[in-house]
């Protein structure tokens, strides 16, 4: 099962069928799992608690094993970086768009300065 | 709602640049690129698809990888459906909603909803989906016709934005300490679990244990406050 992925069918199947249905399906699921959970239901507190860490999860994936340019940053850089966010975060009151810019700042700056 | 949803919606864009970007690297074409965004709206997902086939992963395989990867949105719908739900939602739009959900959605709706009336909160919802659905399009159309013009430093600076948007995104919609609890421990675990359990299954691992031990620790500080 291969072929050209720059046009024809074959790149809209694979994107559908691999990627889109395996995923969708879990949406689709949790409508009828959600379905009479009260909004103030105590397991939603759990399942949020393992939503927030699902997250963190991928965080994590793309710090310690990051695809593409990312992985041009070494380790140090990278975790460097998310703590100068999350000062830049604290420091401003929990400002969003302060950690943003400040660790963009950071990963940027040790790209040029490793490369 | 639109100067306070602006800032995120442009950040999840920029993020997506890269995803355009991973796209043509891995063969796809613009529009399937664009289309990627539009089906699978998850920046995660797409990154792992488009690396999986850059690195003639078998489909299979990528589907799985897909798959488990996407199991977090059962906690993350299941979390958010009840608070917009009304009597009258029907289930397409209840699948729709479903759809829409990902990291920036959710993590601005579970943090702006309760402050918004039962009536208002879907409408804010799709709103704000929809902007971010346009912003996204653009910009992963955007990247995957400008990648390899970026330098490294840039184009690594764009792939990090979603990590740290995350990270802020989920502290700053954290009220009680069991949602940073649970960000902070899904952190430093993660090595462990990347280590430890099967191929694939690493994440789901992860979501549960961290999810659930801060949810123990938040409820012996309950009882200590009660007692």
């Amino acid at each position: 099962m291969t072929g050209d992925l720059s046009h024809g069918t074959w790149p809209w199947v694979a994107l559908i069928l691999f990627g889109f249905l395996p995923s969708e399906i879990w949406r689709t699921l949790s409508i009828f799992l959600s379905r009479g959970v009260d909004e103030n239901a105590p397991i939603l507190g759990w399942v949020r608690a393992v939503a927030t860490a699902l997250l963190a999860g991928v965080v994590a994936k793309l710090l310690l094993s990051p695809n593409g340019a990312l992985a041009a940053i070494p380790l140090a850089g990278r975790v460097g970086a998310m703590a100068v966010g999350l000062v830049a975060f604290w420091a401003t009151r929990r400002s969003v768009l302060a950690a943003v810019l400040a660790a963009e700042a950071a990963i940027v700056g040790v790209g040029y300065w490793v490369g | 709602m639109r100067v306070a949803a602006c800032g995120p919606m442009l950040i999840v864009s920029a993020s997506l640049l890269g995803v355009g970007g991973m796209a043509r690297a891995a063969g796809f074409s613009l529009e399937s690129a664009v289309a990627s965004t539009l089906l699978l709206w998850a920046g995660p997902a797409q990154l792992l698809f488009f690396s999986a086939v850059a690195a003639k992963t078998a489909w299979p395989a990528i589907a799985l990888t897909i798959s488990l990867s996407s199991v977090r949105f059962v906690p993350m719908c299941v979390a958010l459906l009840p608070m917009m739900r009304t009597k009258r939602t029907n289930t397409l739009t209840l699948l729709l909603a479903a759809h829409c959900v990902a990291v920036t959605v959710w993590a601005e709706s579970m943090r702006r909803l309760p402050a918004i009336p039962r009536g208002g909160r879907m409408p804010f919802f799709f709103g704000f989906s929809v902007m971010c659905f346009i912003g996204t399009t653009i910009s992963t159309g955007v990247g995957h016709a400008l990648v390899g013009e970026l330098p490294t430093p840039l184009a690594a600076g764009l792939l990090f934005l979603t990590p740290i948007y995350f990270v802020a995104t989920l502290l700053r919609a954290a009220k009680k300490p069991v949602d940073w609890l649970a960000l902070l421990i899904g952190l430093l675990i993660a090595p462990v679990t990347q280590a430890l359990a099967p191929e694939g299954f690493d994440l789901l691992a992860l979501g549960v244990v961290a999810g659930t031990a801060a949810t123990l620790i938040q409820r012996a500080l309950d009882t200590r406050t009660a007692a």
